[in-house]
């Protein structure tokens, strides 16, 4: 930090910092408490036998990790871009059923065709904001890009409701059988998922944080038009991002497939609840999405325990207004 | 302006050729009937396309088969076409689709495998004075508004709730093994809430208590295990599930995976467990399960026939949803032959005296509709998949295979 900064300097860094800053620990630390407390709450006068608890915790884990997995690629390119990518869930649904056809028809383990599945959905992500939305990337006119997202996961639905029809599919999971966490069961893809939702998180916090491209993202999410001054190629870098949140999407495709059954709408699902986890968490934000996700999944399920069916989302939404009120820019959100 | 009368006379021309062609259905006469339109209102779309597309193929193959017989006889032949709806699963757009079948000359409509959506088809079907045969849609509370003009073949919430207790009551004792309690699973919604209504009455004669209710939504579901959980934390004789297709495969998972000490998992009015795709998706969490729903009589070669030519043409396997559409239309034949006429309100007096022998469903009697419109010999047997294959098990007359008791799935 040089004693002395220019007030553009100054203004740059406050922006940039929507990737993980020191105080980034202490705010996970006080989500993690207060989750913590919560649940503590819930055991001790929650009226709930604690075995129930106990499982009600260990899948809304599993279940945040899922929603993790969904959300960590829409937090880079709602974050970034800015764009309302509602063909999220949808390409999610691509996703799958690409891995699925790969695990059917040439008979790979599913970890394996996710492993082939992440640079198709890259660039698949490349070509539609390289293709379509780049077009469209005009100060003010967001209306553009929502109207195109929209129709983008109307076409490909249905798209694929034309190739597959409407029944349910469903693969074999190479990993079945279910762990035992504190007596509570937690089926082993599940728990892969989750792994394989931290492993992402990883990588794509590597990136943003450690190489020249995620420098760049970082500057172009910060100023555009200021990266664009100093020579960065701005239509290319938000190719290279939406190709990236895409990517992050076809590895959550290829590791939900094992335990969830799919149809042309399944991903769909999932769209609505993935903005407001990245919008919990904080725009760009990956730690967010990850924390966000969390929140929401076990909200869901212990909320759930009270408040059955559609109305456990009462609770999540209460959640969510609540980490607005007190932190409008998301729990993890840059300072501005 | 020379021009101009040349093309308002081609106009008037198209239009009165338009006029014409567009079939006679609003004559309301019976000579010179062309075609005659049965409109199909079911979910192409979204979660429950793949058994919406199945039903409202089978309409189609119904319809084939009734024109390859000649047609409508007392109509001179008259054939009969389908118009295709897409009610997206959802109320709204159901309901505009049944507004725009039956103001563009749909006869009778056919549909539409949700309770919710049928409610709003129901009132639509009412107010056009066109009758509505509901193929599959379990609420009571459909044909309980004094509505004239809605069927229903299939049994009613009362009626499986009824055959559900019966069927888990009968079955459990035969076996020297009765169920006391249960823990009841269901979809919120017009569907799970009317069949556990239902059951919950029916069950309480019959000596078995429900100890725990647990609901849940269908949108967003895909992980079973919270609520299993809360089913089992109650210690129950045996598990009760009613809900869709995507969410009974991942009951039937939790559940397996749970590993509880239950006698039974026991499926009323289930969209997936007695259907023929659902041991293949669940694998060995589906073993063992039981379904008291209603099924195509499995003894039946016509049924056999139908459903041989169905998978033939369109390479998938027809469910009892299906065969309940394909019965739709043969009511709806049945009755256009009895009025003789195309006249919507004609044909709903003729369907409402109608009794058609031989349904193709494992039913008690011919298809006979009582004054509200249910059918009265609508019941549901119990089944239970074995080996990957679903079976008949109860009541006897009906089994195809021995009943296998305790039964519970394990991963």
């Amino acid at each position: 930090m040089a004693d002395k900064q220019s007030p553009t300097q100054a203004a740059v860094r406050a922006r940039i910092g929507s990737v993980p800053v020191p105080s980034g620990g202490l705010l996970t630390t006080a989500s993690a408490l207060a989750v913590l407390v919560v649940l503590a709450i819930v055991y001790a006068v929650g009226g709930q036998s604690p075995q129930l608890v106990t499982q009600a915790i260990i899948t809304g884990i599993l279940l945040g990790g899922v929603y993790a997995l969904v959300s960590v690629g829409l937090t880079l390119i709602f974050g970034v871009l800015g764009i309302v990518n509602f063909a999220h869930g949808t390409l999610l649904t691509v996703a799958m059923y690409l891995a699925y056809v790969l695990v059917t028809s040439a008979g790979i383990n599913v970890y394996l065709a996710t492993a082939i599945v992440v640079p198709v959905l890259f660039a698949l992500g490349y070509g539609i904001q390289a293709l379509l939305l780049n077009r469209l990337m005009r100060p003010g006119h967001t209306a553009g890009q929502l109207l195109v997202t929209l129709g983008l996961s109307l076409l490909l639905a249905n798209v694929l409701l034309l190739i597959f029809g409407g029944f349910e599919k469903t693969i074999e999971p190479p990993v079945s059988g279910n762990l035992r966490i504190a007596g509570a069961i937690a089926p082993a893809p599940r728990v892969i998922a989750f792994a394989g939702a931290i492993l992402i998180a990883i990588a794509l916090t590597l990136v943003l944080r450690r190489t020249r491209l995620g420098l760049t993202i970082r500057a172009v999410a910060a100023h555009a038009q200021g990266a664009q001054i100093v020579g960065v190629d701005v239509r290319r870098v938000f190719a290279l991002t939406f190709g990236l949140g895409t990517a992050a999407v076809g590895a959550a495709g290829g590791l939900i497939l094992p335990f969830l059954a799919i149809t042309p709408s399944t991903g769909e699902q999932f769209t609505i609840l993935a903005f407001v986890i990245v919008v919990l968490g904080g725009l760009g934000s990956v730690r967010g999405a990850i924390l966000g996700g969390l929140v929401v999944g076990l909200v869901q399920t212990v909320g759930g325990l009270y408040l059955p069916g559609t109305r456990a989302l009462l609770l999540v939404f209460a959640v969510f207004v609540l980490v607005l009120l007190f932190r409008p820019q998301g729990l993890f959100g840059g300072s501005s | 302006m020379r021009m101009r009368i040349p093309i308002s006379a081609a106009g008037v021309v198209v239009l009165s050729l338009a006029l014409v062609g567009c079939g006679s259905s609003d004559t309301g006469s019976n000579d010179t009937v062309e075609t005659i339109t049965i409109g199909s209102i079911h979910p192409l779309s979204g979660a429950l396309a793949g058994v919406g597309k199945m039903m409202d193929d089978a309409v189609k193959m119904a319809v084939e088969d009734i024109n390859a017989r000649g047609g409508i006889a007392s109509l001179g032949g008259a054939k009969l076409r389908v118009d295709s709806a897409d009610s997206q699963g959802q109320p709204e757009v159901g309901q505009s689709e049944a507004q725009r079948l039956t103001s563009s000359g749909a006869v009778a409509l056919v549909g539409t495998y949700q309770s919710n959506v049928t409610q709003n088809v129901a009132a639509v079907a009412e107010r056009a004075k066109v009758p509505l045969i509901i193929d599959v849609a379990v609420d009571d509370a459909i044909l309980q508004q004094g509505y004239q003009y809605t069927f229903r073949i299939q049994p009613d919430a009362t009626g499986m709730g009824k055959a559900g207790a019966d069927g888990l009551a009968g079955l459990s004792e035969q076996a020297g093994e009765p169920i006391k309690t249960v823990s009841y699973i269901h979809i919120e919604g017009a569907f799970g809430d009317s069949v556990f209504a239902a059951f919950k009455a029916q069950a309480e004669a019959k000596g078995i208590t429900v100890v725990r209710e647990v609901t849940y939504s269908g949108a967003n579901f895909n992980d079973a295990t919270t609520q299993v959980s809360e089913a089992v934390a109650a210690n129950p004789d045996a598990i009760v599930v009613t809900g869709y297709y995507p969410d009974s495969l991942l009951i039937a998972q939790a559940i397996a995976a749970l590993a509880p000490d239950i006698k039974a998992v026991y499926g009323i009015a289930n969209g997936g467990f007695d259907d023929e795709n659902f041991p293949g998706d669940a694998g060995a969490a589906g073993e063992g399960i039981l379904s008291a729903n209603y099924h195509y009589d499995a003894t039946s070669d016509v049924v056999a026939d139908i459903r041989e030519r169905y998978q033939q043409k369109y390479g998938t396997t027809l469910q009892t949803a299906g065969v309940l559409s394909y019965q739709a239309v043969l009511v709806i034949a049945a009755g256009l032959e009895a009025a003789g006429s195309t006249d919507p309100v004609k044909l709903r007096d003729a369907i409402a005296n109608l009794t058609l022998d031989d349904p193709l469903l494992a039913f008690t009697g011919p298809i006979k509709f009582d004054s509200t419109g249910q059918n009265i010999n609508a019941t549901a047997i119990v089944m239970q998949i074995q080996s990957g294959r679903v079976e008949q098990v109860y009541p006897e007359r009906f089994a195809t295979a021995p009943l296998k008791y305790p039964a519970v799935p394990v991963a």
